[in-house]
């Protein structure tokens, strides 16, 4: 690989090549269970290889610059830009280095516009560090620190408001997970036992992780599961995974569930009820869901499902005939819910059934 | 990918003890070259840390240190630089004599794993490991770097430096460098 020619630490200088700037093989032999969808070199992200810089090379040399610049505003503010003649690029192509305000910025355009096509080109957009100056990277490596501390006590408050809120675990699930063989990674050297209890509890079983939350559930009605994909994630798995912190119970379900008294009652009831469990399903399928849900909620009788209490306005329609359920509170609650329902019903779809779900990263 | 049928917290965790078993159980150099680096890429998440922690990944990074094949070296410290931005894991870092292991990858060939090094450094700084960290030999090797032609090596080190230690700490090591050769010692990174 080009050695390093020069000192210039400004980003404005003559570039050179790194190796980190080159597109690694990708790897074609990962087992099934950890092959993603999209084929990946076997690479490590860490701080230092990313940057609120990037190069873009690839463009093709048609006059294209602005609508570049322009799509990558698409992803946050640009500060700088400018083409890096100097850069060896393949024949009718040019490179650009663009600076972006945010390194958030820069890793959504990376992972988007890395190896799509542009007016006919295909653009390989890399991270380029060594172009920042030492207050970039001071920044860079602060903003980093001060995101992870806040995210890990963000992720420990809700915990233990899980745990608060989720005081009885049903027992069966229990037993399953403790059936999982815990293979943790063993030390080659045995520690010495200053702080590593721990370790002993972990060979036996499955005991001390908290309880995997199940409250979820009642909520599932109310609200799109899915993370809302956030800059900072490199298109890691758990971007398909349902993030359980946004289970509030949201006023934009017109199916309010009330954290009361019916909390306990109302978790067993969708435990039986629910499908399987938290998946990654589009919001028009939520929809849908909830309409079905509280169509057979209403076929089945319901002991603790609380709706809203807004009286009906305006004529009413014929009404549908009617299930006894011989009992008041019972036949009270189907009421309400037949009228939820019809209020559901005259809701129509905003959004269009068609939407393109977009390909989750994997590493 | 993952399991749909379950928790998110325990569907991670699982996936994740799955790569750790793997890892330990196959022969294959390169599954594990691989697994290794899903591992140390999972790490750039805050909320794979605990699940991590938990599997004891850290010390799994910590042991591929000492590994003869440069890419687990390079892996297992990108993992170390990755993790040990969470406070909890980088007292785990600390207990398991992780400075001492951290600091002789600053004469590793790579620079990556060199740059992945001082940051781990960085983030291992406590007002108790403070001491330990800015030892005048990692200085002497920090003033070293922030000499390179590497413009990364070069910021990383002047960021270690400016931040991690005070004015006369670093005029003191500068001291003491000018009485031995200045190419002796902890040897640049090749970028290779």
């Amino acid at each position: 690989m080009a050695a390093p020619r020069n000192n210039n630490s400004s980003c404005w200088g003559v570039p050179d090549v790194y190796k980190h700037h080159e597109q690694k093989k990708i790897c074609i032999s990962r087992p099934k269970y950890r092959d993603g969808r999209r084929d990946r070199a076997v690479k490590v992200y860490t701080i230092n290889l990313e940057s609120n810089y990037l190069m873009i090379q690839g463009v093709p040399a048609i006059g294209v610059m602005t609508e570049l610049i322009q799509l990558c505003a698409l992803y946050g503010a640009v500060e700088e830009y400018r083409p890096l003649d100097e850069y060896p690029a393949e024949e009718f192509t040019e490179v650009y280095l663009v600076k972006f305000q945010k390194l958030t910025s820069a890793r959504a355009a990376k992972r988007r516009m890395d190896e799509k096509s542009f007016y006919g080109g295909l653009l390989h957009v890399c991270y380029v560090p060594e172009y920042e100056t030492v207050e970039d990277t001071r920044l860079k490596l602060q903003d980093r620190r001060r995101y992870i501390i806040r995210a890990v006590r963000n992720k420990a408050r809700e915990k233990e408001q899980k745990e608060a809120v989720n005081e009885k675990p049903t027992s069966s699930e229990k037993a399953t997970t403790s059936e999982t063989v815990i293979a943790r990674y063993e030390k080659t050297v045995v520690p010495d036992n200053t702080g590593n209890s721990s370790n002993i509890c972990h060979y036996s079983g499955f005991p001390l992780l908290p309880f995997p939350p199940q409250e979820y559930h009642y909520y599932r009605h109310g609200n799109p599961h899915w993370t809302i994909p956030t800059e900072d994630k490199m298109g890691t798995l758990h971007n398909a995974i349902i993030d359980t912190k946004r289970l509030e119970p949201q006023s934009s379900s017109s199916y309010q569930a009330s954290l009361d008294k019916d909390r306990g009652t109302e978790q067993r009831l969708t435990l039986n009820q629910a499908p399987a469990a938290v998946r990654f399903v589009p919001r028009t399928t939520h929809l849908e869901n909830r309409k079905r849900r509280m169509e057979e909620a209403a076929d089945h009788s319901l002991t603790d499902v609380t709706i809203n209490n807004e009286p009906l306005i305006g004529p009413k329609l014929p009404e549908p005939p009617k299930l006894d359920m011989e009992d008041v509170s019972l036949n009270t609650t189907a009421n309400l819910i037949r009228n939820t329902l019809k209020k559901v019903e005259s809701v129509p779809d905003l959004k269009p059934v068609e939407k393109k779900v977009k390909p989750r990263r994997r590493i | 990918m993952w399991k749909k049928d379950s928790s998110e917290g325990s569907d991670r965790f699982e996936y994740l003890q799955t790569l750790v078993t793997e890892f330990q159980d196959t022969d294959s150099e390169e599954a594990k070259e691989q697994v290794l680096a899903n591992l140390a890429n999972f790490a750039y998440d805050p909320n794979n840390m605990e699940n991590l922690r938990e599997l004891q990944v850290p010390d799994l990074f910590l042991d591929m240190l000492t590994e003869d094949n440069a890419n687990f070296v390079e892996f297992g410290m990108g993992g170390l630089c990755n993790l040990s931005m969470d406070p909890e894991c980088r007292d785990v870092i600390l207990q398991s004599n992780g400075i001492s292991l951290v600091t002789n990858c600053l004469s590793n060939q790579r620079e990556e794993t060199v740059l992945s090094a001082i940051t781990t450094l960085m983030n291992l700084t406590t007002p108790s490991s403070r001491a330990e960290i800015t030892d005048p030999a990692i200085l002497q090797c920090m003033l070293r770097f922030s000499l390179s032609e590497s413009p990364r090596l070069r910021s990383l080190a002047a960021v270690f430096l400016q931040d991690g230690c005070s004015q006369e700490q670093v005029a003191r090591a500068e001291q003491q460098m000018q009485g031995q050769q200045t190419a002796v010692g902890i040897p640049l990174p090749k970028d290779d």
